[in-house]
């Protein structure tokens, strides 16, 4: 059929040509028309092509260039200008000269604490002379930025007397020395750091916790329990015996109707989900009514506790005080030595801060200095590794600018990685739902389009609910319990915790009753018991719903802390972040795992169901691992999106800076109610947030880099996986 | 699904019925003779079925009494369909395509239940249980079932994995049962020889008629009753389905095998009794001897000796 009609159409074969006989053809044949020929398109589609190729080269080259030339040292220049100042500078950029302006160049000059700002664009007419000398150095300082200079000292002050004692009395005496002195006061520099963050940071959250405790044992007290009803002991024995008979009745039913062709196969279930159904009731009353919960604090072991309390403060206090001492020795041993580095315009030296500017400026203070004028090759690749090690591994300062990514690069991986593990299970079951088990119709249509559309709203719409939903309802239930408005009356609790038994019951009931014997089609009556078993199964859902949302038995986990006015899950952090990411990705995981198990075939289920496997088990070891490439695909794909996604984080739980790691080597080590700092986010507030962003913007192409590099390697480590996957599943070529 | 095919019986008209695949072309010197139960059939009636006297009261493990099947509301599958399967023996069920032989042979392990708006009437059992009554565990009764179908469908596991398959959802762990299973039922498909040394290899690297094998393997591992085949080598080449036909003599000494071909030579050379079926009726029934040399009917001859189907 193909054939015939893209094959011209053969003259038919006559032996003798007879023309007075042949017909004439109503359409006569033309010559190809241009429009037939696709050479255009072929340029059009080919360049369109080529188009997106250099866009997204470009863009790498730029991140990737940008990006690794941030670090590298550049050389620094003396200016003396037309005004007599001379000044020390790096130069930034250069403007050629236009009808309106002059030729001119933005030199970084740094040396923000006298005043100076950190750029300044000089018309190159007004420089007399650039040179580069050989003694200028660049000193990246813990505070105030960049600082230019010329060295000259090196002085010991003595603690008593204040007299100084020079080490290095002029340039080629300070280079000599400078190295291994600086190495050591670093050195102490970082043991003092490492003690008041470490030693005198878990001594705080000892006497933190101490303190919650008593306040803890305080709201406990104070709580009228008589108001909360509990079983007395022969009621709570009752309700064991319940428990108990269910466990039984359980057993002895447990063979009940699974007999082939037994006509009790539907009693059978429903007294075995009836059981269960009454033993969860059971527990959760036994658990919640049990006559040993509740407070059994008096005001006099509140008394006994603040005693206490006291003790073990000043005990804390002792020790505090002693690392403090120690530091504090440490510090001042530091703080004598120290540096005179002199720039040239008003021959300042580098002071300690802004503040007290007649001190000079301690040799601890200096986390790196550069002497980029004389440095060869080999020195430059070392200092331009060690500043990005310096930027993987340490701890941002100076409101980002410097400093390290540390705290980021965790924040942002740990994020990724939760809302991954998140959002997989619950697309993949959601999925599988939706294809194997759901009847396929209009509704489930309706639910696919809704899920699509979820894919297309704007994210920060999911941040505005993230934050009203997880951070404010969810996050202050678990903080403090239900709130006063939600919170139920004790006897509608415990009826609705029936009815809840009841109605699931008979929820299960319905739905047993309203599939058709087998071999039939569903009657009227079914139909009827399949609707009224949805609407009992969703009643059920919100009885539950209140149930837990609603108990008066709940007053949170972490109530002592709450209540000083310092939320610990009720407020933003990486927890609810990844929950809300998760839902914003929720469709990419659902359409490409539904994808996936639509692609199982369907010879494959039939071979499993022939071989008496149940649906559950047809899915589990047939249908499942036949889709797992595709769902990793999905799980990719989340990731990716995920990652990227900025500005719902905004709003639930990424800050600008958190010292805090989301995980530590303290209990419970994965701290989720932690706010994090996000790449993303860091991006944004190193480009448009910073007090000094123009010193920032390199640090912006780095940072974009950096981010880039790690959403790679998230990606190329789940592809990877995904191909060890595929050629588990795959056998060779068939 | 084939039947779709059918022309609707209830309201048979003959124009529809010539236009369909199911071909009847009087040939040759046929022209003259009087298919009486085929134009009955063709009409809508359901006449009784020619049984021979060795199929009237055999020892029946599956004995289907007045099957009906509906896809759908309307679309009527099987009409009354009547027969024994004796014990140990193997029973072909031939018939042109569309005639319900895939259908009937799919209901006895209720594969028939995965298609939506199935409706079926009478009863089918199994070694004298019902398989239709209300509340059977589909998932006990395919247990007792082995089936291979069409398309060899082996799954995207080892060769070891796909054989021990109905035993491990079973939930047997220990690995000496399977692997003498797994060994025994590899041994009986006559495949042993040829995957011993690759066992934990994928079994999609097998070529198709040992692909096939290996669905037989794992079809009779798990001891069946009966083991249904679905035109097994309708997508083998020769070579490969003459291993299949001389597995399936061997495996006869053993299982009840119900088998379903539309090549009338192979039913001829492997079963032991054959049923021919037309448009979802059981036309005629009896030792595969007879059928083939001295039938009844005209039809099934003219059927089997291919001058019409």
């Amino acid at each position: 059929m193909t054939q015939s009609t893209l094959e011209p159409p053969k003259p038919a074969p006559t032996p003798e040509p007879q023309p007075a006989q042949v017909a004439k053809p109503a359409h006569k044949r033309r010559r190809t028309l241009p429009s037939a020929l696709g050479e255009p398109m072929v340029w059009l589609t080919g360049g369109a092509l080529v188009t997106c190729l250099v866009m997204i080269i470009l863009l790498f080259t730029m991140v990737i260039v940008n990006g690794s030339r941030t670090f590298w040292p550049q050389p620094i220049d003396q200016l003396e200008l037309a005004s007599g100042e001379t000044l020390l500078g790096i130069e930034t950029q250069h403007e050629e000269a236009t009808d309106q302006t002059e030729a001119r160049t933005l030199f970084r000059i740094g040396n923000r604490d006298i005043g100076q700002s950190s750029f300044r664009w000089i018309n190159d007419a007004n420089i007399l002379n650039r040179t580069q000398p050989e003694d200028a150095v660049m000193l990246e300082r813990e505070a105030w930025g960049i600082w230019f200079g010329f060295p000259q000292q090196i002085i010991r002050v003595d603690p008593e007397t204040g007299a100084p004692e020079i080490i290095a009395d002029d340039a080629s005496a300070y280079f000599d020395e400078f190295d291994a002195l600086h190495k050591q006061a670093r050195g102490d520099r970082e043991t003092v750091e490492h003690m008041k963050k470490h030693e005198l940071g878990g001594i705080n959250s000892l006497m933190d916790r101490a303190r919650m405790r008593v306040q803890q044992a305080e709201i406990d007290a104070s709580r009228d329990v008589s108001e909360l009803p509990r079983f007395n002991i022969f009621g709570w024995g009752a309700v064991f015996l319940v428990a108990l008979a269910c466990v039984g009745a359980f057993i002895r039913f447990r063979h009940y109707g699974t007999d082939m062709g037994s006509p009790v196969a539907r009693q059978g279930k429903l007294i075995r989900a009836t059981s269960t159904v009454v033993l969860v009731i059971s527990l959760v009353s036994l658990w919640v009514g049990s006559p040993w919960a509740g407070s059994s604090i008096s005001e006099s072991d509140v008394e006994q506790m603040r005693a206490e309390l006291v003790e073990t403060e000043a005990e804390l206090q002792a020790q505090y005080d002693e690392i403090l001492d120690e530091v504090r020795e440490i510090e001042q041993a530091d703080g004598r030595l120290r540096v005179t580095v002199v720039e040239p315009t008003t021959n300042q030296f580098s002071p300690t801060s802004q503040t007290l500017a007649d001190q000079r400026l301690h040799m601890s203070q200096i986390v790196r200095q550069v002497r980029p004028n004389t440095m060869g090759f080999g020195e430059k690749l070392g200092v331009y590794l060690s500043r990005w090690w310096e930027y993987l591994s340490t701890f941002p300062r100076e409101a980002n600018t410097e400093g390290g990514v540390y705290p980021v690069i965790m924040g942002t991986v740990l994020l990724t990685l939760l809302l991954t593990l998140v959002v997989t299970p619950m697309g993949v079951i959601a999925a599988l739902y939706l294809r194997e088990y759901a009847k396929q119709g209009f509704i489930t249509s309706m639910i696919r389009i809704a899920v699509n559309n979820l894919a297309g709203v704007p994210s920060i719409v999911y941040g505005v609910f993230g934050l009203g939903f997880f951070c404010y309802t969810v996050g202050s239930y678990v903080d403090v319990g239900p709130s006063e408005s939600t919170r139920m009356n004790v006897m509608s609790w415990w009826v609705l915790l029936v009815l809840s038994g009841v109605l699931i019951i008979g929820a299960i009931a319905t739905r047993l009753w309203s599939k058709p014997d087998p071999g039939k089609l569903p009657g009227r009556m079914n139909v009827v018991l399949q609707r009224l078993s949805w609407l009992v199964w969703g009643v059920s859902v919100v009885c539950v719903v209140m149930l837990v949302a609603g108990t008066p038995y709940f007053n949170g986990l972490f109530e002592a802390r709450a209540s000083k006015g310092t939320p610990t899950f009720g407020a933003r952090g990486l927890l609810w972040a990844s929950l809300t990411l998760a839902l914003l990705t929720l469709p990419v995981v659902i359409v490409a795992t539904e994808e996936a198990i639509a692609a199982v075939p369907n010879s494959m289920r039939e071979g499993s169901y022939g071989c008496g496997a149940s649906k559950w088990q047809t899915m589990r070891r047939i249908v499942l691992p036949g889709a797992l490439p595709g769902i990793l695909t999905g799980a990719i794909l989340a990731m990716a999106r995920g990652a990227g996604e900025v500005a719902p984080l905004m709003l639930v739980g990424a800050v600008k800076l958190n010292q805090d790691l989301p995980i530590d080597g303290e209990a419970p080590f994965l701290h989720a109610d932690r706010s994090f700092m996000h790449l993303g986010f860091h991006i944004y507030d190193l480009g448009f947030q910073s007090p000094d962003s123009q010193a920032a913007r390199p640090l912006v192409w780095t940072t974009t880099l950096l981010f880039l590099s790690i959403v790679f390697a998230l990606n190329l480590l789940a592809i990877v996986l995904r191909a060890k996957v595929r050629s588990r599943m795959a056998g060779p070529t068939v | 699904m084939m039947i779709m095919d059918t022309p609707s019986t209830n309201q048979s008209n003959k124009t529809s019925g010539m236009t369909r695949s199911v071909a009847y072309e009087p040939k040759g010197d046929a022209k003259s003779v009087n298919y009486a139960v085929i134009d009955a059939i063709r009409n809508g009636a359901v006449p009784e079925p020619t049984m021979h006297p060795e199929v009237q009261a055999p020892d029946a493990v599956i004995d289907i009494q007045k099957f009906n099947l509906w896809y759908n509301q309307d679309a009527k599958a099987l009409h009354d369909v009547q027969m024994k399967v004796p014990r140990g023996a193997v029973t072909a069920l031939i018939g042109p395509s569309g005639c319900g032989k895939s259908t009937l042979l799919r209901s006895i392990n209720r594969m028939n239940d995965l298609i939506d708006g199935v409706r079926v009437d009478g009863e089918i059992t199994l070694n004298n249980s019902p398989i239709y009554a209300p509340s059977v565990d589909v998932i006990e009764l395919r247990k007792r079932l082995g089936m291979v179908f069409q398309k060899p469908n082996p799954f995207p596991m080892s060769i070891y994995e796909n054989v021990v398959y109905p035993l491990r959802i079973d939930g047997e762990r220990r690995k000496a049962v399977l692997d003498e299973a797994c060994e025994k039922s590899l041994r009986s498909a006559a495949i042993w020889d040829e995957v011993k040394d690759r066992l934990k290899s994928s079994a999609l690297g097998l070529s198709g008629g040992q692909q096939q094998r290996l669905c037989i393997a794992r079809a009779i591992v798990a001891d069946p009753e009966v083991l249904l085949l679905d035109e097994p080598c309708s997508a083998l080449d020769p070579v490969a389905t003459l291993k299949i036909e001389e597995l399936i003599n061997e495996i006869s000494e053993r299982y009840t095998v119900l088998i379903v071909t539309h090549n009338m030579q192979q039913a001829a050379r492997v079963s032991d009794f054959t049923a021919f079926m037309y448009l979802g009726r059981l036309v005629e029934y009896g030792p595969t001897a007879s059928i083939f040399q001295k039938p009844k009917l005209i039809e099934t001859e003219h059927y089997v000796s291919g001058r019409f189907g």
